[in-house]
């Protein structure tokens, strides 16, 4: 059973309140409502039987004393000449006979019990179940000179009726009562929550990069406590965030100084290549390549310790998608690889960073010249509101478990170790997902279409209807 | 090769100024170096170069006021070093008058590109007009003249280039660029905040009201032209 609970979905703390609520007000008001129903009811009953059996006392005095022997009245006429009030049934039990108003009413209706019991000169009084509603008998022997007795049968359908209005409302009112009590729990749910509902947005906007986000200090004691830990969890978060972007941008930029030296110099060596031993050659050859990579590897970092610290901006300008496409694969290494452009693509125009966006391309033919020798084809092509940049590559494709961890910084997947001439940092791709993000675009990588082994590198950019 | 052509460099970093200067040199230019902005302003002051080469951060009086001081004199071509590109320093620098910018770390390759960039000669005027005339405005393309409402009017090299430049097709549509390739030696990959400050600086020239220009005007989206 226990088990079986275990996999109902929890239910919120806001449904949980609003339950209780309900659920409390919903007891209180049925034991409520029970206790006025028993409570009105004796008291109604009481109150009834009193003063039925007073009536019946005083038309018993009557009967004695008009049918005795001495006035010889008729029995039948004694009790039609009663005033009883309506719901009220006489019945005249006399030497023998029985006498009723209504036959309906007569000595079959009495219960025998009490019918005996007054016959043997006991006064008694007996509610009993009738045909269609509850009923009070009361009999009253006539006294010693006669034998005699009188009932009286009073219906108490009118208490029943007036009972069961009572508790119709009572059950309206407990209704009404639970329905206010769900209310009233939602409400105080809302209210109480709506301070962590804030820090929930809080922590959204943070997580979203957004790391100067706070919670409005509250006036009350016991969400003010709440909201200065958050606030302070969040201005210590953010202090360790900005230092770390810091320390990567300051040791980037420390960096391009030797870089800059690095590399005036080696053109000067580079010059003098002609004159140079073998040797020299083939040293000064791998230093160049080297401090090319170094200055590239700098300005990555640099680039990527911008989105860290929140301070990269876009330079936005129009540009024309199909014309920096062609202008990114001619300037690149693999410039005579296969570009197809949607015709009706040639003037689409994109709010980019030109340069940014020029950069994301080469970085994806880069990644094809490094893992599997060149890309096979570039496509530009329109979809929905959107223009779709994919560079498509004859290699070994991207694992699935590989194709989120790619984008990650210095993150060469279980590919490094299939794919070949590992030479490049992981930097290049995180790049092109931050840049890509920024331009409000999407990137991934997917199967080719067209089902040959390779992998196909998506842009998704959208485009201003 | 231009030879004899003189090179200012400022830059407080002794290596790179002199890995700098190594490597200017082997393209046959002289190089005179200064370590702060006030060397460089007694150097220029005593003997103005062809080129200047000006890194921001310096210490004492900065890379921009250097540019201004010398620009109150001078229409030297000025190259700018940065430290990046993205931030409002490439604005700035232009705006105090610089020609070009670089960003460190930059090869020097691409020094001496913008640097012949940025000494070639204005083009003539291929028509037979020498002297051509909008408004109030007369260009003079093989003088280096221009003068508006008869008074002559002192440009930059690099801002008489681009009024040359859009001068020679009055009316027609020159985009970013296309103006970065002609004036400036660049590509499609140049940096279009080049043209926008330059035409802001040419604006403020050769305009009465800058703000509403009535000689070269902007044509959103795509690009600049000059009124006929």
């Amino acid at each position: 059973m226990r088990r079986h609970f275990a996999h109902l979905p929890r239910l919120g703390l806001r449904t949980r309140i609003t339950v209780a609520f309900a659920v409390g007000a919903l007891l209180m008001s049925v034991s409520l409502s029970l206790a006025t129903v028993a409570l009105t009811r004796r008291n109604l009953l009481d109150q009834r039987e009193s003063s039925a059996t007073a009536q019946a006392f005083t038309n018993a005095e009557t009967v004695r004393r008009q049918v005795s022997p001495e006035t010889d009245a008729r029995p039948m006429r004694v009790l039609t000449d009663l005033q009883t009030p309506s719901g009220s049934f006489p019945v005249l039990w006399l030497s023998g006979n029985w006498y009723a108003v209504t036959p309906e009413f007569g000595e079959d209706a009495l219960p025998d019990e009490l019918a005996d019991m007054v016959r043997d000169g006991q006064p008694a009084r007996m509610r009993f179940a009738g045909s269609e509603t509850t009923h009070l008998a009361i009999g009253v022997p006539l006294g010693s000179e006669q034998e005699g007795a009188y009932f009286e049968i009073v219906s108490l359908e009118e208490l029943e009726g007036t009972l069961e209005s009572l508790s119709i409302s009572l059950v309206a009112a407990s209704i009404a009562t639970t329905l206010a009590g769900a209310g009233l729990g939602s409400w105080a749910a809302r209210r109480v929550l709506r301070p962590l509902a804030g820090v929930g947005r809080a922590a959204g906007a943070i997580s979203a990069g957004r790391l100067d986000t706070r919670v409005d200090a509250s006036d009350d004691p016991d969400l003010a406590q709440l909201a200065n830990s958050f606030n302070e969890m969040a201005a210590s978060l953010e202090e360790r965030i900005r230092r770390d972007a810091r320390f990567a941008s300051n040791v980037s930029h420390e960096l391009r100084s030797p870089l800059m030296t690095l590399a005036a110099s080696i053109e000067v060596l580079e010059n003098q290549r002609d004159e140079m031993p073998e040797r020299a050659r083939s040293a000064l050859d791998l230093m160049i390549a080297d401090i090319d990579r170094f200055r590239q590897l700098v300005e990555d970092l640099l680039e990527i310790s911008r989105f860290d610290a929140g301070v990269m901006y876009l330079d936005l300008e129009e540009v024309r998608l199909a014309e920096l496409v062609m202008q990114a694969v001619t300037s690149s290494t693999d410039a005579d690889v296969q570009v197809d452009i949607d015709a009706d693509l040639a003037g689409v125009v994109v709010r980019a960073d030109k340069r940014r966006l020029v950069r994301v391309i080469a970085n994806l033919l880069d990644n094809a010249a490094k893992y599997a020798k060149g890309a096979s084809r570039v496509e530009l092509r329109k979809r929905d509101h959107a223009v779709l940049i994919a560079v498509e590559d004859d290699g070994t494709g991207v694992p699935p478990e590989d194709r989120e961890t790619i984008f990650h910084r210095f993150n060469r997947g279980s590919l490094a170790n299939r794919r070949l001439g590992i030479d490049g940092v992981g930097l290049g791709l995180a790049l092109v997902g931050e840049h890509i993000r920024l331009h409000g675009g999407a990137v991934w990588v997917e199967d080719r279409p067209d089902g040959h082994e390779g992998a196909r590198f998506v842009i998704e950019l959208p485009v201003a209807s | 090769m231009i030879v004899g052509t003189r090179i200012l460099s400022v830059e407080d970093d002794e290596r790179i100024r002199t890995a700098v200067k190594l490597a200017l040199e082997d393209e046959g230019w002289s190089v005179e170096e200064a370590d702060t902005g006030e060397q460089a302003l007694t150097a220029f002051q005593r003997q103005p170069s062809d080129v200047v080469l000006i890194d921001i951060m310096l210490p004492g009086i900065d890379g921009f006021e250097v540019c201004r001081s010398i620009r109150r004199t001078s229409d030297v071509p000025i190259i700018m070093v940065t430290a990046r590109a993205d931030t409002h320093d490439v604005v700035a620098g232009l705006e105090a008058g610089a020609d070009d910018y670089l960003t460190k770390p930059f090869a020097p390759k691409e020094l001496s590109a913008r640097i012949r960039a940025l000494l070639r000669r204005a083009r003539s005027s291929d028509s037979a007009s020498t002297h051509l005339r909008f408004g109030d405005l007369e260009i003079i393309p093989d003088e280096g003249v221009v003068r508006r409402a008869g008074h002559e009017i002192h440009l930059t090299k690099t801002e008489f280039r681009l009024l040359v430049e859009l001068a020679s097709s009055p009316g027609r549509v020159f985009s970013r660029e296309v103006l970065l390739e002609r004036v400036w030696g660049y590509g499609y990959f140049g940096d279009g905040r080049l043209v926008d400050v330059h035409v802001r600086r040419l604006r403020t020239k050769v305009e009465a009201d800058p703000a509403n220009p009535r000689h070269v005007v902007t044509v959103r989206g795509l690009g600049y032209k000059l009124q006929t």
